[in-house]
């Protein structure tokens, strides 16, 4: 869900080789995120595991998306150092299993009864803010820059406010409190990360969470209305002589264009907030820049989508690949200072993380 | 065998990098030296991680510490105990002939779920639609049809009265299928036709009923569209073209979004066929309903005979598809037939049923029509236009 934009390596993070000015007139070094993936090779990779997770009947997928992680975070490269994704396939098998059994036991239950489905669902609700946190916490422990491990410290009470009970209030101001929401979960998010002994920071306020959604909903409206209009027209001049049924291609006609305005809307939407939330993330002094445009974007995604659909799903590395290669062209890290002084965590930190390593719920549970 | 490496070494505690040279002692030890980083140890106890396209390889020492090395080395070597699975998933994905096997496993396992997982899950939802909800559904496709084109039927009230019994008689012995209807439409647009609707409404076009000769064919018709139904075609082709309503239905759990197909569905009944197997299931269906009511199947090869000589030339295929499937279909009815009149003999004297031509068996093939002769009584009305066009009702 965080992963909007990305699928290429999320966490963002910094630290650079030593001979970083330290000056106090405080000028910052831009360092370029830079991604070596190439399509041609993640596609044998790809289909390679995903014909094995197929012949295994899935359980190989935990395998696979190793490769996969691996694949991408090690392509991408800041200040010429490689991420690196540590994870191990068992913890993501078991995540996978839970997953499966909470989704399958959902599915069954409309089986037999709504009451018990609907008490499915509400489990699976419930379950969700310590999904996700344990989702963040996985992947940002085994995310791996420069020796340094990212991590992400678990704060469930938050988690169940900013997750689960703020949609009280989003629903009953008809999603007008959602922005708002919106910004305390991403600084929630970002708040909890660190990387080594230094915490994330977040400067947006909620705020300003508010023009990309009001843009974006005028938008809609104004393109809705717009398109009843034509469509109507059209309506009546083709149906209303024969006043016989549209035709099929008369449907598609009609709903495809609806939602390629969505389509366009989401992707300029996509990339407005992605912008600021990396652009308003410290980590200690130093700062990120995300230059995504909406109109890239939309052409990636646009040209991505048709291709597989062409291809039925053979070019999904293709897309992918190209898709990370613009993501981190889009970003970099503007280092505020020595980059050096980057440390671990420190001992007593450890031992705490180390702990909740090892424990039973150490999954992964993408979402 | 290569026995030095270049790499950079984070010790785990700070972000600085150390360029170091990796270097092997002895056959078990190595040694790391540079940049003030000086260590060294026994090879089992450092790991490497699995080779993976052009990923750099990176040493992990017990405590954390990690040598990133320059290029993707051939150091596997000196780890020759450690090829686990991943080696050899390596392996593969650098194998074309293991990559054209992945190609064609992921296409055909896509392909025989096209094939086979989408009609069978398309089949289970639809055997979770509740009868409410299907009779719901069905009145909602007559309300769209009425407005796409069908208008108030302009037969007369007996007539309709008579044809309605009929259809009552044939659908009451059904026994667990309550509800069905019949409705009669004028439809100047569509031509002659018949649809049985989700729920159990039949519908039957004004045009179809001026075209049949014979009561019984009517029969034959309904008899037919009930199969459908009984069989819940409708449904179940609409579910299984629109593939995102089953998807969406399934994954969400919930069976009532699946009505959304009820927009496709009065341009299925239109504009689309049923599958062939769809049609002989209901035909069958037919010709079991028809012999319990006592009534050849032979009025239904009658009834295809007749809308195929019907058919409009001004290239209107409302109810005609262009496969040549209706001749089998007219030859499976035939051999019905036979096989009604062998068994009701107290029906059939002599194997030949009270208001039927002799049926003649060649007739039934369709290679046969091209040189019929003309004045074969029994093919009057069966030009052999018949024989390359399907009827769909």
């Amino acid at each position: 869900m965080e992963e909007i934009i990305a699928v290429a390596p999320m966490p963002p993070p910094p630290p650079l080789p030593a001979e970083l000015p330290t000056a106090p007139g405080f000028e910052r070094i831009e360092y370029p995120f830079e991604f070596h993936g190439d399509a041609r090779e993640y596609f044998r990779i790809w289909i390679v595991n995903l014909a094995l997770s197929i012949v295994t009947l899935g359980i190989f997928s935990a395998w696979a998306k190793v490769r996969t992680e691996r694949y991408f975070y090690g392509n991408t490269r800041v200040a010429d150092v490689p991420f690196e994704y540590l994870a191990k396939p068992w913890p993501i098998l078991k995540g996978r299993l839970i997953a499966v059994v909470l989704f399958g036991g959902y599915v069954l239950a409309g089986q037999f009864s709504l009451k018990l489905q609907l008490g499915m669902a509400a489990a699976i609700a419930l379950l969700t803010p310590w999904l996700l946190v344990r989702g963040a916490a996985f992947r940002a422990r085994y995310s791996s820059w420069r020796g340094i491990n990212f991590r992400f410290v678990p704060d469930y009470g938050e988690a169940y406010i900013r997750y689960l009970l703020l949609g009280l209030p989003v629903l009953l101001t008809f999603g007008l409190l959602y922005p708002y929401v919106k910004g305390k979960q991403k600084a929630f998010f970002v708040e909890h990360h660190r990387y080594g002994g230094s915490w994330f920071s977040f400067r947006a306020t909620p705020g300003q969470f508010y023009p990309p959604y009001l843009i974006a909903w005028g938008v809609i409206v104004g393109w809705m209305f717009a398109f009843s209009i034509t469509a109507g027209m059209l309506m009546v001049v083709f149906g209303g002589i024969g006043g016989t049924a549209p035709p099929i291609w008369f449907i598609y006609l009609y709903v495809i264009p609806l939602y390629a305005g969505y389509f366009v809307i989401w992707a300029f939407l996509a990339a407005a907030l992605a912008n600021l939330v990396y652009n308003n993330a410290d980590l200690g002094r130093h700062r990120f820049r995300s230059t995504l445009k909406g109109r890239r974007l939309l052409w990636i995604y646009a040209g991505n989508t048709v291709a597989i659909l062409a291809s039925v799903g053979l070019l999904i590395p293709w897309a992918k690949v190209r898709l990370a290669r613009y993501r981190a062209q889009t970003f970099a890290v503007l280092a505020g200072s020595d980059l050096a002084a980057f440390r671990a965590e420190s001992r007593t930190d450890v031992g705490a993380a180390a702990a909740e390593m090892d424990g039973l719920f150490d999954i992964d549970i993408g979402l | 065998m290569t026995d030095r490496f270049a790499g950079t070494y984070f010790d785990g505690i700070s972000g600085r990098g150390h360029v170091v040279e990796l270097r092997r002692v002895g056959a078990s030890h190595y040694a790391v030296q540079g940049d003030g980083i000086e260590r060294g140890g026994a090879l089992d106890k450092i790991a490497i991680t699995p080779r993976l396209a052009r990923v750099p390889r990176t040493i992990e020492f017990a405590d954390g510490a990690r040598l990133l090395l320059a290029h993707d080395a051939q150091i596997d070597a000196w780890f020759p105990r450690r090829r686990g699975m991943e080696a050899w998933v390596d392996r593969l994905e650098r194998h074309a002939y293991a990559v054209a096997l992945a190609i064609f496993v992921c296409v055909g396992t896509m392909a025989a779920g096209a094939i086979w997982g989408v009609p069978w899950l398309a089949d289970r939802i639809a055997e979770q639609i509740p009868p409410a909800a299907e009779r719901a559904l069905g009145d909602q496709v007559l309300a769209s049809m009425d407005r796409l084109g069908l208008e108030p039927s302009v037969l007369e009230a007996e007539r309709r009265d008579a044809l309605a019994a009929r259809f009552a008689k044939l659908a009451n012995g059904i026994g667990d299928a309550p509800g069905y209807r019949i409705e009669f439409r004028h439809a100047p647009g569509i031509g002659a036709n018949a649809f049985a609707l989700p729920g159990g409404t039949v519908v039957v076009t004004d045009e179809l009923i001026d075209l049949i000769g014979d009561d019984r064919e009517f029969d034959a018709v309904v008899a037919h569209e009930i199969g459908h139904q009984q069989y819940r075609h409708a449904l179940r082709q609409t579910l299984r073209s629109s593939f995102v309503a089953i998807a969406a239905a399934f994954f969400a759990g919930d069976v009532s979004s699946a009505s959304t197909v009820v927009i496709a569905i009065p341009t299925f009944l239109l504009d689309s066929h049923y599958s062939r197997a769809f049609e002989e299931e209901a035909d069958r269906y037919a010709f079991e309903l028809l012999a319990q009511h006592e009534e050849s199947p032979h009025w239904f090869a009658e009834a295809m005979r007749t809308l195929a000589a019907e058919m409009p030339d001004d290239g209107q295929l409302a109810y005609l598809s262009s496969h040549p499937t209706s001749a089998d279909r007219i030859g499976a009815a035939d051999d019905a037939a036979l096989a009604f009149a062998r068994t009701h003999p107290e029906l059939c004297p002599n194997g030949v049923c009270p208001g039927e031509e002799p049926v003649d068996d060649d007739e039934s093939d369709c290679d046969d029509c091209e040189d019929e002769d003309a004045g074969d009584p029994a093919d009057a009305e069966s030009p052999s236009l018949a024989c390359d066009k399907d009827f769909e009702v």
